[in-house]
């Protein structure tokens, strides 16, 4: 309650006059008028007003805060998060094998982090979640719209276009077998222009622009509230060049993963990175480590390294807060991101919404 | 967009005046503060910082498309999406060619016939649209010396007899191949970077670097400390200036590559990954 004026959000030297005229906490600003604060340090009332409010605003947030409600810091307790963690939905990737290591898909406000060498699938996959996430509900997915940040170039229309449509195929094939009305009402949203009209494409050239575009991110996403998955793809590509001063490069991405993760948990949306590998060289041979160095690991929850096994390709769960240590085989099919064998298509497999373990969402389909 | 001045991103005059004063002059500078910081050298509230980051965020951010939209654009002008090989197989197998807009990249062992396949596509290039080409112009960097113009005149009078009847054609379109002998890192650098220009006033429609591995092998040895670091510099900033060029002008990009043996057991591996986000890789 007793905020030091040194503390307040003020302009640092509005703060310093105030502290030359003695002012030592909020209260005593509060106690005083607008015209009486701009006697005595000499700013226009205008200003003394405007400074007045903000403390009074900081001074509110404090007092709801130690009250207990909902101000800037959230309290839970464990049964609530457990509860929120339960319901909440997962973006599954059609590789069941995947799907299963992540314990059931892409977590919504959670950092996932995929890293590997050029050409493994990284592009391949952001490109399967994009479509992924708008799977309607009845189907088992959320719903939702993805935003595509694009730094490397890489991503092709038509690409997503196959996809989307081997997507939409594959619910129209669950939704004949099972005949049930929202299923059919669904599928006429569930197009192909409207899954390309929700991903929502932007084209960073340089971190600049990247910086530029994840600050305007809260408002992007305000307006479009539906928006359940923001991709970066390529984080790594504009902060590896044009960079002498490595602390600066540091700074920026530690504020990058810091606005991701405050972006992921307002929105309640999966925040997916791609990133490139890089050789470390050791004493006597060197290594593939995720680029960015040790740092960056600590930005992303989930961490997934996709690399290559003679002509196999493997993805290896590394950190997760929850699944244990995993690797799984997978394929890219001209419908995308699949298992290496398909999973066996069964009536009651598809009951379930094409992912078993994910909690059942309606009574009748509970096995 | 990183180097727009601040004077253009709508602040006001006496705030890009007091930031000027910092050596803050555009939106690279500005943004790349901590807001702690933007609050000491703007001398304002932390509310009203936020403020100024969106607005300067507004004036360098990239606009917004929705998937549909670049699909439609796409579909407007399908034809002009790739630039044909002629070789059947190799068509099929990329989906028409190579494509436009994007870095492709040739990577074979010595004698394979890479330089072979760059002069050819020149001449594939200069052909007009309804032959299958791109009737424009070709920027050849040549950093190994391989090019040879009688072999371009060879090729094309043997190809298309019938379109190089006389030697007036085959003048002309010698003359839209503009050729570039680049012998070290930093030439070939510096040459990219200006070739924005002569792009917009030759009306190039191919650019091809034959070899980027031979340029940057001779000059950076990897076992050297900190060459890795600024190869890969070198690498990185020549790669977005051409995916840059190649997307904006919506032409095709060849690069070549060399193949070498690594020192451990491991099997022959690629050389010098040009850029870890190159779209298209043919190895022979």
């Amino acid at each position: 309650m007793q905020r030091e004026v040194g503390a307040l959000p003020l302009a640092p030297a509005l703060r310093a006059r105030l502290t030359a005229a003695g002012f030592q906490t909020a209260q005593e600003l509060l106690e005083i008028g607008p015209c009486g604060l701009s006697k005595e340090i000499g700013i226009s009332k205008e200003e003394a007003l405007e400074a007045l409010q903000v403390v009074r605003q900081e001074c509110h947030g404090d007092a709801a805060r130690t009250a207990g409600g909902s101000g800037a810091t959230r309290k839970f307790t464990a049964l609530e998060l457990l509860e929120e963690e339960q319901a909440q939905g997962f973006i599954i990737t059609f590789c069941s094998a995947l799907d299963n290591i992540l314990g059931g898909g892409v977590q919504l406000t959670k950092i996932t982090e995929i890293c590997g060498a050029p050409g493994v699938g990284k592009t391949q996959l952001c490109m399967q979640l994009a479509v992924d996430v708008q799977i309607p509900e009845c189907f088992g997915g959320v719903a939702g719209e993805a935003v595509f940040i694009d730094t490397e170039g890489s991503f092709m229309v038509d690409r997503v276009v196959d996809i989307a449509a081997a997507c939409v195929q594959h619910c129209q094939l669950i939704a004949e077998a099972q005949q049930e009305e929202d299923h059919l009402k669904a599928l006429e949203t569930f197009s192909l222009e409207n899954i390309l009209s929700h991903i929502y494409y932007f084209r960073c050239r340089d971190y600049i622009e990247l910086l530029a575009q994840v600050y305007l991110l809260p408002e992007f996403l305000s307006e479009h509230s539906k928006v359940r998955l923001v991709v970066i793809d390529g984080i790594a590509f504009p902060f590896r060049h044009d960079f002498e001063d490595l602390s600066l490069r540091t700074r920026l991405l530690n504020g990058l993963a810091q606005q991701l993760i405050i972006i992921a948990n307002d929105h309640k949306a999966a925040v997916v990175l791609t990133n490139q590998m890089t050789t470390r060289i050791g004493q006597s041979q060197s290594t593939l480590v995720p680029a960015l160095g040790e740092s960056w690991g600590h930005a992303a929850t989930v961490r997934l390294i996709f690399h290559w096994d003679n002509s196999q390709r493997l993805a290896t769960l590394y950190k997760s807060p929850s699944q244990k240590e995993a690797t799984i085989p997978y394929h890219i099919t001209s419908h995308g991101f699949r298992d290496v064998q398909p999973p066996a298509v069964t009536q009651s497999a598809e009951g379930t919404g094409m992912n078993p373990r994910k909690r059942p969402r309606r009574e009748e389909e509970k096995q | 967009m990183a180097a727009k001045k601040l004077r253009r991103a709508q602040l006001s005059q006496e705030l890009c005046e007091r930031l000027s004063r910092c050596q803050i002059t555009t939106c690279q500078d500005f943004l790349c503060l901590s807001l702690l910081e933007l609050m000491k050298v703007t001398g304002q509230s932390y509310y009203e910082v936020q403020k100024l980051l969106c607005k300067v965020s507004r004036a360098c951010a990239p606009k917004m498309q929705t998937a549909y939209e670049m699909k439609l654009r796409k579909s407007v002008s399908p034809s002009s999406a790739f630039l044909s090989t002629t070789l059947h197989s190799l068509d099929r197998v990329l989906h028409g060619g190579v494509p436009c807009g994007s870095l492709t990249e040739i990577t074979s062992p010595p004698g394979c016939g890479k330089t072979q396949f760059c002069i050819m596509v020149s001449v594939l290039a200069t052909l007009p649209v309804s032959m299958g080409g791109l009737d424009g112009a070709v920027i050849y960097v040549d950093t190994e010396s391989a090019f040879s113009a009688e072999r371009l005149i060879e090729i094309a009078g043997n190809r298309f007899p019938t379109y190089f009847d006389s030697d007036e054609k085959l003048f002309c379109m010698t003359r839209s191949i503009h050729l570039y002998r680049e012998l070290t890192c930093c030439s070939v650098l510096k040459r990219i970077m200006s070739l924005e220009e002569e792009i917009i006033s030759k009306k190039v429609k191919l650019i091809i670097i034959d070899s980027v591995a031979s340029v940057v092998r001779k000059e950076f040895d990897t076992k050297l400390q900190g060459n890795l670091a600024e190869r890969s510099n070198f690498l990185t900033r020549g790669a977005s200036m051409l995916k840059y060029l190649a997307e904006e002008f919506s032409i095709p990009v060849i690069l070549t590559n060399q193949i070498t043996t690594s020192l451990s057991n491991s099997p022959v591996i690629q050389a010098d990954l040009v850029s870890p986000a190159d779209d298209l890789s043919l190895s022979e």
